[in-house]
This record gives C-alpha cells, sequence and structure tokens, in this order.
C-alpha cells in the first residue's frame, strides 16, 4: 500500500524539483529563446535553492546532532526509494557537481555557437538519475536511475556534433556504455532468479541465508555468475581498468564542460550504486566480490597513472588521472571488503569512498573548470603547451589551477590529502594484504605527482608563446572556479567544514551498514 | 628580565615568515626594492625572535621548552603541538639565520619575479622551522611537505638550464620518501588506537615515544621513516637528486638546501625514526653504518673529479652528511653528539661555500673549475674567505667542520674501529678535493678567460661580506668553543642514548 504523506512528498521533493527545473529551462528557452544569461541564472539559482531545501528536510548530521525535518530514514513507494543519510549525501554531491558545470559551461560553449538551454536541461536530467541511484532500494529503480543517468551523458559526449572527434567518442562512450548496461542488466536478472525479489533488503536477506547455507540450494554457480556480470557492468561505470577503455576517446572529444561533468557525475553516482548494490544488497557476498576490487584498485591506479605519464593532452592526461582516481576510491572499498564483518574498518572503508568522493567532485571539477576557461576562445587546443606562460597571463587562473593541481597530487593540507589520508587509513585498519594496496596508494600518487607538476612546470617555469591570445574569464566561470576552490580549501583546511564532510560520511556509512 | 614564558615564541618564529609573504603578496610587484626589504625584514624579525629563544632557553632543564598545544582534530587526537629542546633550538636558529643571509644574498642575483621568489622563500622558512618544531606526527608531516613546494618553485623558475629536470627529480624522490612516511605514521597511529583504544596521542610524539611497539611494526614503519630521512639526507645510493638540484638552483637555493634541507632528513633520524623504534634503529644500524661509509667515501671520490664548482660542493655534502649518519647510528654519546654538531657546522660552511660559488658565478656566468685560476690577485678579499671556508670544510682543528667530524670518528672508534678508520681516511680525501679546487680556482696566472672579463672582475661587495661576515664568527665561534653547542644537545642526546640504550648494546 503506497501512502502520500507529508514526508513521501519531503523525500522526494530534492530529485524531483531537479526533473521539473530541467523542465522548466527547456520551456523558458522556448518561450525566449537565447537568453543564455537568464538561463545561467535561474539554473544555478534554483539548484542554490533545491540544496539548500535538501539540507533542510536532511535527514542530515554535521556533528552537531540532526538538522533538518526528517530525522530519521524515510522509505518511500514501500520501500523502493529511501531518504537516509547516504541519499542526501549523494544528492548534494551530485547537485554540487551540476551547479559547478553550469557555472563554468556555458562560458565555453557560447563562443562555439553551442545552446546552453539544452545543456543544461541534459545535465539536471542525468543528475536527476544519480540522485535516485543515491536513495535506490530496490534493483529496478536502480537499473532505471541508472539509465537515466548515462542516457543524457552520451547526448552530452556528442554536444558538438559538427566536431568529428566528439562524434567519435560519444559513440565509443555509447556502444560501450549500453553494452555495460546489458550486462549489468543480465546481473541483476540473475540476482532476481535467484533471491526472488528486487528490494535490496529482502535481496541482503535472501543472500545472507544462501550464504549460510540455510537458503534453498546454497551458494549457486548462478548466483556468482550474476555477481561477476554486476561487477563488469560497475567497473565499466566507474572506468575501472581493464573497462576503461572509453573514457580517454570519450573525455578528448567531448566539450571541455562536458569531460568535467563525465569525470565526476557518472563516477560519483556510480559509486553510489555499487554502495547500495555491493555493500547493501550483496554485502554478504563480499567475501566473493573483495578479491576483485583488490584487484581492480591496484591495477586501475597504477594504469591510470602510467599512461597519464605520457599524455601531452590536457583531457586525456586528466581522463587517466580519474582513472587513477578511481582506483584510489576503489582502495576505500576493498578496505570495506576485507574487513572482518561487523568492525569498525568496516565502516571506515565506505566512509573513506564518500570522503574521497566528495573531494575529488571539487578539485576534479575545478582542474576542469580551469582548463575552460583557457579554452574559452574556439581554437585553443588541448595540448599541454597552451598552458605555457599562464603564471604571467593569467596569475589567478594559473594559481587556482595549481592549488586544483596540489590537491589532486594529495598535498597537505587541501581536501585531496584528506581523501587519501582517509583511504589509506581504511586500507590499514584492515592490515594484511590491503597495507599492501594502501603502499601501492601512495607510490602511485608519488608517481601522479609527475604529470600534475608539469602542468605547473608549464603555466609557471615556461614562457608563453609568442600569439598566446588573452585569456579572459566569464563571469559564471569565476563563481564556478570559485565555488571549487573554497570546496577545495575549505574541505581541507577549515576544522568546521572538514569535520562537517567526516561526519556526513560517517553518517550515510552507519546507513548502509 | 622579560618574561618569555607567556609568550607563543614558537608559533611567532614558524609564522612570522608567513604573515611577511602575505603582506609581500599586496605590494606592487614594480616595487622590487620594496618587496625585497620587506622580505629581508621579515626575516630578520624571525631571526630576532629566534634569539630571544636562545636566551630564554632553559640549558639546566632536559626536555621540551616553550610547548604550546591546541587541539586540532580531535576525532583523530591531533594537535598543534610545538616545543623545543636543545637540538632544534640549534637548528631552528640556523635555519633563521641561513635564510635571512640567503634572501639579502638574493637582492642582486634575483631580478625576475622577486615578488614571487620572496613568497616562496618566506613560505620555505616556515615549513622548515615548523618541522624542527612540531612535536605531532601530523603536525609534522604537513610542515615536511610544505618545503617541498617552494623549494619546487625556487628551483624550477629561478633555476639554471636544466632547472626541470633537476626539480621533477627532486619532488619526486622526496615525495617518494615522504609518502612512505604518511604511511608508517598512520599505521603507528592506528596501532597505538588498536592497542590502547583510543585516537588521543595517536600522532603525540610524546605519547609515542614513551610506548613501546611490536618488533614486526618497527621493522615496517622504521623502513617508511628511514626512506624519507634518507632520501633528504641525502644517503647513498638515495643522494642521485641532490647534485642535480645544487647545480640548478639559484645560489640561496641551494644555501638552504645544503644548510637545512639536508638537515631535515638528519633531525628526522635523530628525533623520530630512531627514538621512536629503537628496536627496529638496532637491527637496521650495520646497514645504515656501511651506507654511511659508502656515502662519505664516495662523496669524496666523485667530488675528487668534479669540473663544476657547484657539483663539487654537491657531492662533498653527501660525504659530510654521511657524517652524520655515521654518528647517529653508532649509538654513543660522542658520535650523536658530533651528529648534530656536523649539522650545524655543514649548515653554516656549505651554505657559505655556495654563497661564494655563487659571488664567483654573478661575476663569470660560469662555474667550471677549469676556467678558472689566479682569482688570489684579482680578488684578494675573496680569496681569503673562500680560503678560509675551504680550509673550515676540510675539517682544520679550531673551525667547526673539524669537532663534528672528530667527534664521531671517536665515537665510532670504541665500538667500530673499522668504521672509524675509513672515515678518518675519507677525511683525508676532503682535504684533496678542496685544496686541489682551491689551488686550482685561486693560485696561478689569472686565467685567460678571468681576463676576458676585464672590470667585471670586480672583488666582493658590502653586501656580500656582510652575508659571508656571521657565518666567519660562527665558524670560528663553534670551532673554538664547541661546548657552547655541546652543553645545549647534552639533555637531548641522553635521552636518545637512554632510548636506544639497551637495544644499541645488542648491536655491540
Amino acid at each position: 500500500m503506497i501512502t502520500v504523506d507529508a514526508n513521501t512528498m519531503l523525500a522526494l521533493l530534492p530529485p524531483v524539483g531537479v526533473a521539473l527545473l530541467a523542465m522548466l529551462l527547456v520551456l523558458i528557452d522556448m518561450a525566449r529563446p537565447g537568453r543564455d544569461r537568464l538561463l545561467v541564472t535561474f539554473a544555478s539559482g534554483g539548484l542554490a535553492i533545491l540544496i539548500a531545501l535538501t539540507v533542510v528536510i536532511g535527514p542530515l548530521d554535521f556533528g552537531g546532532g540532526h538538522v533538518g525535518l526528517l530525522t530519521s530514514a524515510q522509505e518511500v513507494f514501500a520501500g523502493a526509494y529511501v531518504r537516509d543519510s547516504l541519499t542526501v549525501l549523494i544528492d548534494l554531491v551530485m547537485m554540487s557537481i551540476c551547479l559547478l558545470t553550469i557555472l563554468f559551461g556555458p562560458d565555453y560553449l557560447r563562443p562555439r555557437g553551442l545552446p546552453t538551454a539544452e545543456f543544461a536541461a541534459m545535465l539536471l536530467f542525468a543528475i536527476t538519475g544519480g540522485m535516485l541511484i543515491g536513495g535506490a532500494r530496490d534493483l529496478l529503480l536502480l537499473f532505471l536511475a541508472l539509465e537515466l543517468l548515462v542516457l543524457p551523458g552520451y547526448l552530452l559526449a556528442g554536444y558538438a556534433k559538427r566536431d568529428g572527434l566528439s562524434t567519435e567518442g560519444a559513440i565509443k562512450y555509447f556502444l560501450l556504455g549500453s553494452f555495460s548496461s546489458a550486462i549489468f542488466l543480465f546481473g541483476l536478472v540473475l540476482t532476481f532468479g535467484y533471491t526472488g525479489t528486487t528490494n535490496i533488503s529482502e535481496v541482503a536477506a535472501a543472500v545472507t541465508q544462501i550464504v549460510s547455507g540455510s537458503g534453498v540450494g546454497g551458494l549457486a554457480p548462478a548466483l556468482l555468475m550474476g555477481l561477476a556480470l554486476l561487477t563488469t557492468g560497475a567497473a565499466f561505470k566507474i572506468a575501472a581498468v581493464p573497462f576503461h577503455y572509453w573514457t580517454p576517446d570519450a573525455y578528448q572529444g567531448s566539450p571541455t564542460p562536458v569531460t568535467g561533468y563525465l569525470s565526476v557525475g557518472p563516477k560519483v553516482a556510480a559509486f553510489a550504486l555499487i554502495l547500495r548494490l555491493f555493500v547493501d544488497a550483496l554485502g554478504g557476498l563480499k567475501a566473493d566480490w573483495t578479491p576483485f576490487i583488490v584487484v581492480l584498485a591496484a591495477a586501475t591506479m597504477t594504469l591510470g597513472n602510467l599512461v597519464a605519464l605520457s599524455q601531452d593532452n590536457i583531457k586525456r592526461m586528466l581522463a587517466y588521472s580519474s582513472i587513477a582516481h578511481t582506483g584510489y576510491i576503489l582502495v576505500g572499498l576493498a578496505a570495506f571488503g576485507g574487513a572482518p564483518a561487523g568492525s569498525p574498518a568496516e565502516q571506515a572503508g565506505l566512509q573513506s569512498v564518500l570522503f574521497y568522493s566528495v573531494a575529488y567532485t571539487f578539485m576534479n571539477l575545478g582542474a576542469f573548470a580551469c582548463v575552460a576557461a583557457l579554452q574559452r576562445r574556439p581554437g585553443v587546443t588541448s595540448q599541454i603547451a597552451t598552458f605555457a606562460g599562464l603564471g604571467r597571463r593569467a596569475p589567478l587562473l594559473a594559481a587556482l589551477m595549481l592549488l586544483f593541481l596540489l590537491s589532486l597530487t594529495g598535498i597537505p593540507p587541501l581536501a585531496g590529502f584528506w581523501a587519501k589520508w582517509y583511504v589509506i587509513q581504511a586500507a590499514l585498519q584492515v592490515g594484511g594484504w590491503l597495507t599492501l594496496l594502501a603502499v601501492l596508494t601512495v607510490l602511485n600518487a608519488a608517481a601522479a605527482a609527475f604529470y600534475y607538476l608539469r602542468v605547473a612546470v608549464y603555466m609557471y617555469m615556461r614562457d608563453p608563446s609568442e600569439n598566446a591570445p588573452p585569456v579572459t574569464v566569464g563571469g559564471a566561470t569565476r563563481a564556478g572556479l570559485g565555488l571549487a576552490a573554497l570546496g577545495t580549501v575549505a574541505i581541507g583546511l577549515i576544522p568546521p567544514v572538514t569535520i562537517a564532510v567526516i561526519v556526513m560520511a560517517e553518517r550515510a556509512a552507519q546507513a548502509l551498514l | 628580565m622579560l618574561d618569555l614564558n607567556g609568550l607563543p615564541l614558537l608559533s611567532l618564529i614558524t609564522f612570522i615568515p608567513l604573515a611577511g609573504a602575505l603582506v609581500i603578496a599586496f605590494l606592487p610587484r614594480e616595487r622590487l626594492d620594496l618587496i625585497r626589504w620587506a622580505a629581508l625584514a621579515t626575516s630578520l624579525l624571525a631571526w630576532a625572535v629566534s634569539l630571544l629563544l636562545v636566551v630564554g632557553f632553559d640549558r639546566s632543564m632536559p626536555g621540551f621548552q616553550f610547548g604550546e598545544v591546541a587541539d586540532w582534530v580531535p576525532a583523530f587526537g591531533i594537535q598543534y603541538k610545538l616545543g623545543v629542546d636543545g637540538i632544534s633550538l640549534a637548528l631552528v636558529v640556523l635555519t633563521t639565520t641561513l635564510t635571512w643571509i640567503s634572501i639579502l644574498a638574493s637582492f642582486s642575483p634575483i631580478k625576475e619575479r622577486v615578488k614571487e621568489y620572496m613568497i616562496s622563500f618566506l613560505i620555505l622558512e616556515v615549513g622548515m622551522v615548523g618541522v624542527f618544531l612540531a612535536l605531532d606526527m601530523f603536525l609534522f608531516y604537513i610542515f615536511w611537505e610544505l618545503v617541498l613546494i617552494p623549494m619546487y618553485l625556487i628551483i624550477g623558475i629561478w633555476g639554471g638550464a636544466n632547472r626541470i629536470y633537476a626539480t621533477i627529480k627532486f619532488v619526486l624522490y622526496t615525495l617518494v620518501g615522504s609518502l612512505l612516511m604518511l604511511v608508517a605514521i598512520l599505521a603507528v597511529a592506528y596501532s597505538y588506537q588498536a592497542a590502547t583504544g583510543t585516537w588521543v596521542g595517536a600522532f603525540d610524539y610524546l605519547t609515542l615515544h614513551a610506548y613501546g611497539f611490536d618488533p614486526t611494526l618497527q621493522f615496517w614503519a622504521f623502513a617508511g621513516f628511514f626512506l624519507a630521512f634518507a632520501i633528504k639526507v641525502p644517503m647513498f645510493p638515495f643522494h642521485t637528486w641532490l647534485p642535480d638540484a645544487h647545480v640548478e638552483a639559484p645560489t640561496a637555493g641551494s644555501v638552504i638546501l645544503a644548510g637545512v634541507l639536508l638537515k631535515l632528513g638528519g633531525y628526522g633520524l635523530l628525533r623520530f625514526a630512531v627514538p621512536l623504534f629503537p628496536q627496529a634503529a638496532a637491527d637496521w644500524a650495520p646497514l645504515i653504518i656501511v651506507l654511511s661509509l659508502i656515502a662519505i667515501v664516495y662523496g669524496a671520490i666523485v667530488a675528487l673529479v668534479q669540473p663544476d664548482l657547484k657539483k663539487l660542493v654537491a657531492y662533498s655534502s653527501v660525504s659530510h652528511m654521511g657524517f652524520v649518519t655515521l654518528g647517529i647510528f653508532i649509538f654513543t654519546e660522542q658520535g650523536v653528539h658530533g651528529a648534530v654538531l656536523q649539522m650545524i657546522a655543514h649548515g653554516i660552511i656549505t651554505g657559505a661555500l655556495f654563497l661564494l660559488v655563487g659571488v664567483i658565478y654573478e661575476r663569470t656566468h660560469d662555474r667550471a673549475i677549469a676556467k678558472m685560476g689566479g682569482l688570489a690577485g684579482a680578488l684578494p678579499v675573496y680569496s681569503a674567505i673562500f680560503g678560509f671556508f675551504v680550509l673550515a670544510s676540510l675539517g682544520l682543528p679550531g673551525l667547526a667542520g673539524f669537532v663534528g667530524e672528530f667527534l664521531v670518528i671517536v665515537g665510532a672508534f670504541d665500538y667500530f674501529p673499522w668504521a672509524a678508520a675509513v672515515a678518518a681516511l675519507a677525511m683525508m680525501l676532503g682535504a684533496a678535493y678542496l685544496l686541489f679546487m682551491y689551488q686550482r680556482v685561486v693560485f696561478g696566472d689569472l686565467s685567460e678567460f678571468l681576463k676576458g672579463l676585464g672590470h667585471h672582475l670586480t672583488d666582493m661587495t658590502r653586501v656580500e661580506v656582510v652575508t659571508l661576515a656571521p657565518l666567519v664568527v660562527l665558524a670560528v665561534g663553534f670551532g673554538v668553543f664547541p661546548g657552547l653547542l655541546l652543553e645545549l644537545f647534552q639533555g637531548p642526546v641522553n635521552e636518545f642514548l637512554a632510548r636506544v640504550g639497551p637495544a644499541a648494546l645488542a648491536l655491540r
């Protein structure tokens, strides 16, 4: 029996609000075509209001007890969707991603004759999907939300439709993406077949029964097959090695703001999916999936970094770097998997995944915002040489880029440092093989410093080329850069903010356990 | 008398340069002289406060003084905790002294992007002083990494022709070490937390110092710390970044690199790696003693054949710093005293040698020994001061360089006579490469290359004399009265030996 009361409405408000905002944008564009500035103001203002509403609705805890109207997890649609601490965290991250991208995107798109309205609307639709994944407690909703997330992504990747590279990237992304969705769906079907339900709590209960041997038929090979298919599908979505081949081309070809979004949005959402599916539903099988995650983590960060070392195209370099960061986040997941059930290390692992996602959002989008700002004038290539002498041409932009790069490297006390700190700390708590993974993580971080600092070398230690055009940064881009920088610095340096994010991640992890 | 205990002196020394850097950030970029003088004034102020510390420091008391504590990240028991003992006091004063000297010495060579240069230099000072004062492992790590970025920029922006290669090599070497140290810091903290059930004290140096870790953890954690410090010292075979960094860095960068940054490694071994993990330190000691001896001999032999003045001084640093690690890991009173004294002496003397190489480089834009010759006639003041520091560096008795190396050899002699013998022989090699170099540069007829410079070849300016004069005073002062420093080190050295005592006895 589905009841609709005030709490149900509250619980659904953020994702529904974002979808409505997207539709409104399309309508405004039809009524008043070409009013880009109005659209950006409207979209970012709407998102800011929705972010505030999400905080007001809760359930949220910054460390000083609950704030917000909901004080505990609120299930709706007979348990298919839940608004708990994890949902709130994912909602906030997804909306921040969208807000930042909408702020710095149009300044890049407009000079290229690409429309703003569709861009913003598709982004909003995509993050609606991401937000629904965050709260999905049903396998079907999980899959539908995933498709809602990725479909606009394909369109966005091919947004510069007269650009061959963009189209090529979009087709690759589409083919491999839909292929992996099918694999993923097949995995879901097998899971459904063996548990007889799509509700995640019931799946979890059934899996526990099967693992303990009291269920029907014991641990069937087909369930493991399903697990393997689900792992493969999820690994595609987060672009873990060896399922990462679509990433560099899709990232290089897409318009820069879209690349920024793709490197963060679908990734964070896919990690939310992993948390809901692998931790929540299939947590009982973690002894079976953990070895794969450990291998995936090691391979992903190492290969991502090694290939990034040799890139001369900044977007490709950041694409491989984002693969490496996926590897670091997977270490946190591996720490959850490797920890004995019920131990504090389990929670530390999940917490590190979430904390890393938050920190990564701001620093990676910030870096892409810098690239987009630099490329505002059409014709500026993505070659790393375009950064030459940026320290003189645009000191503030160069300083911000340096900030984001240092954070991505993991230099204290910026957000990226704390993110690595939590991942490593979680891995060390588990010990054993995970200690080696922690050591591999820091060695990778050191290798990554090479290519991040290479950009800094170009910015500060090389002279600008003779015909380098002046860099002008638009107002909205400035706002986006400022927000990203604020996030990167505040999460790292200002204790109350750090603690608020830590506690949010902690509560979200507890919601899963 | 002025009551110093109420003032947060340590925070002042650490953050005065940061405040200065912030002020400079808002000065107009064309006002070069204003920026230069502001930077100098800031570093002199930090120096003055560090001298107040010397006045107020109670030599009769062992342990840390001027302590400052505040909670930082309570969830992990991380604190903002500073304190100073005899060893860190000497190193802090060395740092503040060399910083103002370096800034003054940069007035004329640095003409481009002066603002960024001075800001980098002052932030570098924050990191260096912070490392010597931090008593919380996390805080220590933050300061340790903070040193990296400004030095990266100083070498990479104001360095020589091959500066980018050198600076990236410097960063990558250091970063590999420091990140493994981060893992070790976390592993130690977690193991403490798991054993005691609380995070309180898990990053506190004094708490961890009093805690005995199990041998397996000690072994690996020591390995993590040791690698970070060994790269910084740098010990053979982790030294290859040093010659590149030194050759490419601007003069003042080399002075700080040799004078202070290498000491961060020695200090780390002395303060953290050994006392926290005494058992592991004793287990590793034989290997480290051998590596130190290799560094001493190898550095000297390689210095013998260097065609470049800066490279010669750089390799001599590898050799001299070998005495520091040797002195620490023989675990005797004289040895540890010698190691600390050698750190101070090397900071003074090698800092001065790099300044002197900078003086000649600024006039000739060349550092090739083969092109020099006959400076004694053309630049008498320069040649005299240069000669003084060459003698100090080769360990002439009566100057600071002698006492440290002598004490290390004496300390080694009782238990490791073979090590003492090798080290003593290497001192002769030191005399050989330094005197050989001095003879080629200073004596004989003025070389064709130098003749070609004509009136550009002038003797030292007043500013250059001002930068070197304090170092001459210190080199003589600590050479004649080493007791001034040794008295300061006695408390910390006793504590160090008490901590490693039982483990070290087994080594003999």
